[in-house]
């Protein structure tokens, strides 16, 4: 594994520690650097301790580590609260308050063109104060930690709200409706810049929902996005779907719950949720990206097959992905979204055939079973697209499944290690073919909960239990880390 | 020629309901309106849950019958699709005023071009008589048998404060219906329609038509919000006297921008 660089950047709220790491993150980026970066911050506005973790490499990377190299110290309370977990050579800065001097610092540190940072800070406001703190940090700053490979590869950087924003675009998303709750809320603004999108935000979600369904049935893409609460909200509107047969795109970014929880934290805990929701029996869609190429490519698959099947389809991401900022080296594939949906009578009573309500006996056995064996066909379609992917050593006795998030981290971590990794992009239609992948393997599940949700139902739909100490799980709100993930995976190896 | 209007459903509301009145002036207004089947693809209806909502069923023309009291964001949800729509929603007292009041105050600060009628028979009837919010003081049914104690709610109040551009009460009457539906159409914006139909079944007093005169009669100016607040505070919702007076016809209108309108799209 080459090396992994971890740079945490730690401030108040509103001392502008994002656009440090963006600034930071963009930089290495097109000197060739992978570069990931993950948001830690909390529920207010000023003050507080908000902080950033940026990872580098020569390699892709989608994780942080515990470990830190280079600690930057907005305010005092970040040097308190992280020097622990600084590595025995790692760099402390501090002592200045402009978050442009540490700009200059690190540039100067990582041997990156300070043209670079002139010309991206020309895109900022107050230019001459920002310039002359970075050049004084740049040239204040002794030390050279690290070669860089300085190659020019043309990756981009995006997050996982990007991620979803964009394929809702390229599924030529005509209404994005949305009540603002995080970690959904920057969908709203991603949106909003967006020429040809209506962006509108209503009293709450049971409107959201109810207004997008309006707006579905008169042949219109719709999307709404929210997290676990407002999602809940929605759930009665979202089964008359089932019944009605309009189609609807729901983004689900997951949060801690339950209740209120953890607003501004990390969560796999709504898997059940996206699966179960809504009463009466009806088919729906769930998909689990893991990266913002898999969020615009699942994204886009939604809108295809919520139409086709005219059906709710759920991307269910959650805070992590939706925050972080991932190096992207390959472009998503998209399919074309044909709207047939037509202008009709719609009914969320059980309907005769002129769309009427009915209690006929007769009636509801045929709706209800023509509502059923649609699920044949989706399952025949989604099987025509990606719903897995393999990482690592294929034949490997170990085999770690996982979903959603935290694919970013085990990708990571089994670098090196004699494990395969089944990262699932589909729940629902579960592909149940993976069972000849799990068949007497040693199988390791990696959540972000408590129960291990997945477990249960890859018993329910394969047959193959996984044992509670195969479980590895983190509730605390935080991502992963890799190093943290490698260590409790190899404890799970056979002997 | 006349456009079918009509659908072959069989109409399950009580012998002599208000809401056949309803639905007869409904349609008188829209066949003047609908001269080809064309015509009718710009029209649509959206019903909640209740006795009201049947009223899809006998009518032929697009639409949704959707889940109790959310026919306002799902009406909502179709004119930001096609902003051109003629659209008609229904609801009940009930699926109004209890289940969907939060749409309905947002509804009139939001004025979407909707004409909205609310059934209100100041019951819940399809559940079989329980109260509610506009039921008024002292009903007994098998969930009060004490008496209800609490105070109606004054829709056409509320909806003045909360900003309704057009905001009316008519009679469950053909005529009536027929006439308030024209001027709401003729009015750009959200059109606030109460109609009152005591229910046959669950009501002591069955008609109130004789307590009700018409605000014109009077030389209402509806374009007075002052006048308009005094006249809707005549009816109480009460279960009326030989004093009761309860007005009818257009409270107040004005004239405001429509949400849509505000949608405009950056192309």
């Amino acid at each position: 594994m080459a090396q992994r660089y971890n740079i945490l950047i730690g401030g108040e709220a509103g001392q502008g520690p994002n656009v440090l790491t963006q600034i930071i993150g963009e930089a290495l980026i097109k000197n060739g650097n992978y570069v990931f970066y993950s948001r830690d911050y909390e529920s207010l506005i000023r003050g507080g301790h908000n902080f950033n973790t940026l990872t580098f490499s020569e390699e892709p990377v989608s994780s942080n580590d515990s470990k830190i190299d280079i600690l930057v110290c907005l305010d005092e309370k970040t040097e308190e609260i992280h020097k622990k977990d600084l590595k025995p050579n790692g760099i402390i800065l501090k002592n200045s308050k402009e978050n442009m001097y540490y700009a200059g610092s690190i540039f100067k540190l990582l041997c990156l063109d300070f043209k670079l940072l002139e010309e991206r800070l020309k895109k900022l406001d107050k230019f001459n104060e920002n310039i002359k703190n970075a050049k004084q940090g740049y040239d204040e700053e002794k030390k050279n930690l690290c070669r860089l490979p300085n190659r020019n590869e043309n990756n981009s950087f995006m997050n996982g709200n990007q991620g979803i924003s964009e394929g809702a675009i390229k599924s030529d998303l005509g209404i994005y409706y949305a009540y603002p709750m995080t970690p959904a809320t920057p969908i709203l603004n991603e949106l909003a810049s967006k020429d040809g999108v209506k962006v509108v935000e209503l009293e709450n979600e049971i409107a959201v929902i109810n207004a997008a369904i309006g707006s579905s049935i008169m042949g219109v893409n719709v999307m709404v996005g929210t997290s676990g609460g407002g999602f809940d909200l929605m759930t009665e509107a979202l089964s008359m779907t089932g019944i009605a047969e309009v189609p609807v795109v729901v983004y689900l970014s997951q949060r801690p719950g339950p209740g209120t929880g953890v607003a501004t934290h990390t969560s796999q805990g709504d898997l059940n949720l996206a699966l179960n929701f809504g009463h009466g029996e009806f088919s729906r869609i769930v998909s689990t990206p893991g990266d913002p190429k898999e969020a615009q490519e699942l994204t886009n698959q939604a809108f295809y097959l919520s139409q086709k099947f005219k059906i709710p389809a759920i991307v269910l991401g959650d805070k992590h992905l939706a925050e972080s900022f991932y190096t992207i080296s390959e472009k998503p594939s998209f399919i074309k979204i044909n709207n047939e949906t037509p202008f009709r009578r719609y009914n969320s009573y059980e309907t005769d055939q002129y769309g009427s309500a009915t209690e006929n006996a007769d009636i509801i056995k045929a709706n209800v079973e023509r509502r059923l064996n649609k699920i044949q066909d989706i399952k025949k379609e989604v099987s025509k697209l990606s719903r897995y992917s393999a990482y690592g050593k294929e034949n490997s006795g170990n085999v770690i499944i996982s979903w959603g998030s935290t694919k970013g981290a085990i990708v990571d971590a089994i670098k090196d290690m004699n494990a395969e990794f089944i990262h699932l992009k589909y729940i629902e239609p579960f592909p149940e073919d993976i069972k000849e992948k799990l068949m007497g393997k040693n199988i390791i599940l990696v959540e972000s909960s408590s129960t291990g949700q997945l477990a249960g139902i890859i018993t329910k739909k394969t047959g193959i239990f996984i044992e509670d100490k195969n479980k590895i799980l983190k509730y605390t709100g935080r991502p992963f880390f890799c190093d943290e993930l490698k260590e409790e995976i190899s404890k799970r190896f056979k002997k | 020629m006349v456009v079918n209007l009509s659908t072959t459903t069989k109409s399950t509301w009580c012998p002599g309901c208000w809401n056949f009145q309803i639905l007869a002036g409904v349609k008188n207004y829209l066949n003047k309106k609908i001269k080809t089947e064309e015509d009718k693809k710009n029209y649509a209806i959206v019903a909640g849950i209740g006795c009201h909502a049947k009223i899809f069923d006998y009518l032929n023309l697009n639409g949704i019958n959707t889940l109790h009291g959310r026919v306002l964001p799902t009406a909502l949800g179709m004119k930001i699709a096609n902003p051109k729509l003629n659209l008609i929603g229904f609801s009940g007292d009930g699926d109004c005023y209890a289940e969907g009041m939060e749409h309905l105050i947002h509804a009139a600060r939001y004025n979407s071009n909707i004409k909205y009628l609310v059934h209100n028979n100041q019951v819940f009837a399809l559940t079989v008589g329980q109260p509610t919010p506009v039921t008024e003081l002292n009903f007994k049914d098998k969930t009060t048998p004490r008496g209800v104690k609490l105070h109606p709610i004054n829709p056409i109040m509320l909806m003045l404060s909360a900003g309704a551009t057009f905001v009316a009460r008519v009679y469950a009457d053909v005529k009536q219906i027929e006439w308030v539906l024209d001027e709401a159409f003729k009015h750009k914006g959200f059109a606030f329609i109460e109609v009152v139909q005591p229910c046959l079944i669950f009501h002591p007093d069955k008609d109130y038509k004789k307590y009700t005169y018409l605000l014109k009669d009077k030389k209402h100016d509806d374009s007075d919000f002052i006048k308009a607040m005094k006249r809707a505070q005549e009816f109480d919702y009460g279960l009326p006297t030989k004093n009761t007076k309860i007005p009818l016809g257009i409270f107040y209108r004005t004239k405001r921008p429509t949400f849509e309108e505000g949608l405009s799209l950056k192309k």
